[in-house]
């Protein structure tokens, strides 16, 4: 017995201490160690990012349109420097600047199953049943209808109409749509739209999903509730690639379309998504070689920076910011927890000289660093709309237009909008003025942050030192307080928070997608209407002033025959907005990273989704470097000519 | 016996009931913001969200959408998910993950009993010995060092040295399941080793084990025949609730390796308010639970003819 028990103890002890070690195998994934070019790409999204729908017309999140826009053609598309090139619209015309557009289609783009079997073509009506499909309430419940019903002559009506059916709705086949919706299919390839008035960057507006095609036939074949509750395996595709493989929570594999009608297309054979807990258990997977790119935490990044004999001290590449546009956006009716308005704040932010002195007062720098530990200062954002979303005839980027008025251009060397000289004699101007106010100093600030969130509460400590380093805590006091799971209902509806931090990106190519946000008095202005409470404004001084910025955005929404002329308008807008500390331009975020692709090659375009198409993307076997990035820039701007 | 399993059934299916309505009033005391996405919330007017809020019948006094729920539960109908999987029906969201979940658990608990059963007679047998020593020094190691270091340590070991791959993948089950079977064994398998040496040594401390020695039966004979068997008492009674409760799945491990089945959906339905998967999984839960007690019971009563489930006649 005693002989048994000890062997048994031997064996159960190595299967403890090494219990997998009899699972050896070889290696599946490559990485970037594989001789050749890179044909089947994988790449990663955290767990959190995993899509909830693949009913195109009803998604509305990044999570789900960075997947469905590699799936789905639609009447345009962009390319590298963010044009406009034509994609299942072979042309665009309209003949009376703006009101009405017709598209002319390309013919024998296929409709595909998801394992790439012919299914059908598309053709002019399919955007019809795409656009029914957005504006009846019974099928879409209201998602994508804001910009239609903005845009689109009947499209309200439409959508209203439909409520009213409620369920029986789901019946209703195009023939009502068609008599209230400035919409037509006159023939098979020819689609005409009618606006609701001149709109000269209506074009611009169809690479975005609610004016996407969904095949009559296929939605004939699944019914309503079966394209609502869609499956990959069921739908139809007409992109560059279709979903082959999906397990929620783990994988997503996207495959080329065999069939796909652009075949000077370069795409790879496969795109893996993998769904990891982390972006440390990413970079994990990187060094593993399982993924082909890796978007470092500052950690890591700073482990691999400091060290220059770190393996991939060379391979540090900066990605290009994202199309989001970072402001502070202040809250001009901020309410205390028992629902009481706080009066201190208030009187102190309707004050010129005090939101002035936040908006010279303060060098980000620091601040910057917890987005770009390495170039804070290239991250620096001095406009409220993205850059390269629109340009001038002659070439100007519309950011260039707005930093002209203003006076300033970003710097690496030093953080430009910061004027200590100006800001204290803003500090004692409004220090005066608000104490005859009855204003009590240090003026309270009210940051809120998710309460689990570190990396958050890291960066609002940050943000508390530099602003009370830079105005003083005789001045203000910034208080960094948390929610528990949702800013929208727990912080921004009650109407607590002091300021704000938002990224906004744009949907469509002009500027109003902007400053359209900020304006008073309209009910699609988003960060008014919900975050900074403008319309709520009692200061008659303060409310004079925007309400001249939004006659000056109204006015150059207005010129529609000229574009050179209605970019100018809007540039004096947001310089006023901006002049007047309306919203505070704050960063673009721009994260260090490790990749076999080379971003410039790929989509880039700062509003629509297109930029994460897989299409056209240079990659490497080998690591690019960091002078190979810079190369890639060099040659990136060189190329802007052609824009 | 069967007067005593229709009262438990009963009982388990009101206990059942009682969760079920707890949790489906506690949902709709939230405020109806939660039902949106923050881009919902963004891009939708405030009445386009209060027809939809009118349309899925939110509006509605919450005894009346409580009524409704109950009448949909006689049919067997539990409901459409909004968030996780839009309008796909909760039991094909719930079908979809079971049976991962399930497998990965039941063949580290299949790996926990068998090993640490085993490891707990050996350290039993040799008690204060070297043997002993290593297995205590196991228990507290897997018991004292945070899971998630453990699994960080597995993963590194795992795929490093062993080129497995790093997480779950459906296209490569068995490799990939090796490390998160690994992890989620870790701890269970201590488990089981300290209560049957617990028991073991209790048992081989009793006056029967001495005599039926004296008698002259082998050490072998007295250890599976009698100790054990008896010792394997106390440990079965848990051992039905085990087998269910693993079908759930572990949120950690699940995670960690990006294994997609059960073991996060009740919190990644909650935190986006999936009123009817989060219902329909708290009533899954309740069930297991409820079921797993019972079951527990009666395998206790089928090992050790002596428990009585039901009370004698006479008895107080």
């Amino acid at each position: 017995m005693k002989k048994f028990s000890r062997a048994m103890a031997i064996i159960l002890s190595l299967l403890l201490v090494v219990g997998g070690l009899t699972a050896c195998g070889p290696k599946e994934t490559d990485g970037g160690k594989v001789a050749g070019e890179i044909t089947d790409w994988v790449t990663y999204q955290t767990i959190a990012s995993e899509m909830e729908t693949f009913n195109f017309q009803y998604s509305q999140n990044a999570k789900e349109l960075d997947v469905l826009n590699n799936c789905f053609d639609g009447l345009t598309t962009n390319d590298p420097y963010g044009n406009l090139i034509p994609c299942i619209a072979e042309r665009w015309e309209t003949p009376d600047g703006g009101k009405t557009w017709t598209f002319y289609l390309r013919k024998g783009v296929p409709w595909v199953d998801y394992q790439g079997n012919k299914k059908g073509e598309v053709v002019a009506e399919d955007f019809l049943w795409g656009l029914e499909w957005v504006l009846n309430f019974a099928k879409n419940d209201a998602i994508n209808t804001s910009m239609p019903n903005q845009l689109i002559k009947g499209a309200k009506e439409y959508y209203e109409y439909t409520k009213q059916l409620g369920e029986e709705a789901k019946n209703l086949d195009l023939t009502k749509f068609k008599e209230m919706v400035g919409i037509e299919a006159p023939d098979d390839y020819t689609l005409k739209f009618e606006c609701i008035d001149k709109y000269p960057y209506f074009q611009t507006v169809t690479v975005y999903n609610c004016l996407y095609p969904i095949s009559g036939e296929f939605l004939k074949e699944v019914g309503v509730d079966g394209y609502r509750a869609i499956t990959y395996d069921k739908l139809w595709y007409n992109g560059p690639y279709t979903i082959t493989h999906f397990v929620p929570g783990n994988e997503k594999v996207l495959t080329k379309n065999p069939l796909y009608w652009d075949k000077s297309a370069k795409l790879f054979n496969t795109v893996t998504i993998k769904m990891v807990e982390s972006t440390d258990n990413a970079f994990q997977m990187f060094q593993n070689g399982e993924l082909h790119a890796i978007t470092l935490t500052e950690a890591n990044l700073q482990t691999i920076y400091r060290d220059p004999n770190h393996k991939y001290h060379k391979n540090l590449v900066e990605a290009r910011p994202s199309k989001y546009s970072y402001q502070i956006h202040m809250n001009f009716d901020k309410r205390l927890p028992d629902g009481k308005p706080d009066t201190n704040w208030n009187t102190a932010i309707a004050n010129a000289a005090f939101r002035k002195s936040l908006y010279y007062g303060v060098d980000w720098t620091d601040y910057l660093r917890r987005v770009n530990a390495i170039n804070p200062l290239k991250t620096t954002n001095l406009c409220f709309t993205s850059f390269n979303l629109v340009t001038t005839s002659d070439g100007r980027d519309y950011t260039d237009l707005v930093m002209d008025r203003i006076g300033m251009r970003p710097s690496l060397e030093k953080y430009v909008r910061y004027d200590a000289e100006k800001a204290a004699q803003l500090k004692q101007q409004a220090m005066e003025e608000l104490t005859a106010k009855g204003v009590t100093f240090p003026v309270e600030i009210d940051y809120y942050i998710a309460g689990s969130n570190q990396t958050a509460l890291d960066s609002a400590t940050v943000m508390k030192n530099v602003l009370e380093g830079c105005l003083g805590t005789d001045y203000i006091k910034f208080n960094i307080k948390t929610y528990v799971s949702s800013f929208a209902q727990e912080v921004r509806n009650p109407q607590l928070q002091s300021f704000s931090i938002s990224g906004w990106g744009a949907d469509f190519g002009d500027p109003i997608n902007f400053l359209g946000q900020i304006i008073i008095d309209d009910d699609n202005a988003y960060y008014a209407t919900t975050t900074t409470n403008a319309n709520n404004i009692t200061d008659p001084e303060f409310k004079a002033v925007f309400k001249e910025f939004t006659r000056l955005v109204l006015e150059a929404n207005a010129i529609t025959d000229d574009l050179d002329k209605r970019y100018e308008a809007f540039a004096d807008a947001e310089a006023y907005a901006l002049e007047n500390a309306l919203t505070i331009p704050l960063y673009y975020n721009i994260p260090w990273q490790l990749t076999h692709m080379n971003a410039y090659s790929a989509i880039y375009c700062a509003y629509g989704g297109h930029a994460a198409r897989y299409v056209n993307r240079e990659t490497s076997t080998e690591l690019y470097t960091t002078e190979q990035y810079e190369e890639f820039a060099r040659a990136y701007e060189a190329g802007k000519g052609g824009k | 016996m069967l007067k005593y399993t229709i009262k438990r059934l009963l009982q388990s299916f009101i206990t059942v009931l009682i969760v079920v309505t707890i949790v489906f009033l506690l949902l709709r005391m939230l405020p109806t913001d939660y039902y949106f996405t923050e881009e919902q919330l963004m891009k939708l007017t405030r009445e386009q969200l209060d027809d939809q809020l009118r349309a899925a019948g939110l509006l509605d006094p919450p005894l009346v959408q409580l009524g409704r729920y109950y009448r949909q539960l006689a049919r067997l109908d539990l409901g459409t998910s909004r968030r996780i999987q839009n309008s796909v029906p909760v039991t094909q969201v719930i079908g979809s993950k079971i049976y991962i979940s399930m497998r990965l658990g039941w063949i580290s608990l299949a790996i926990a009993v068998v090993a640490g059963v085993a490891y707990g007679v050996v350290q039993a047998m040799n008690k204060g010995g070297f043997w002993d020593h290593v297995g205590t020094a196991y228990t507290v190691f897997v018991r004292a060092v945070p899971a998630l270091v453990s699994y960080s340590l597995i993963l590194i070991l795992g795929s490093r040295m062993l080129n497995l791959p790093s997480m779950y993948s459906t296209r490569d089950v068995v490799r990939s399941s090796i490390l998160p079977v690994v992890c989620l064994s870790l701890s269970s398998v201590a488990g089981y080793m300290v209560w049957t040496r617990r028991y073991m040594v209790d048992e081989l401390n009793k006056d029967y084990i001495r005599l039926a020695k004296l008698k002259g039966m082998s050490t072998r004979s007295v250890l599976y025949k009698h100790v054990l068997k008896n010792a394997f008492v106390p440990l079965a009674q848990y051992l039905p609730q085990s087998v269910l409760l693993v079908t759930g799945g572990s949120l950690l491990v699940e995670r960690f390796f990006s294994v997609p089945g059960l073991g996060s959906l009740l919190t990644d339905s909650i935190l986006r308010y999936d009123l009817n998967l989060v219902q329909a999984l708290v009533m899954m839960y309740t069930a297991m639970g409820v079921v797993g007690l019972f079951l527990g019971d009666v395998l206790m009563v089928a090992l050790d003819p002596r428990i009585l489930l039901t009370e004698k006649e006479g008895t107080r």
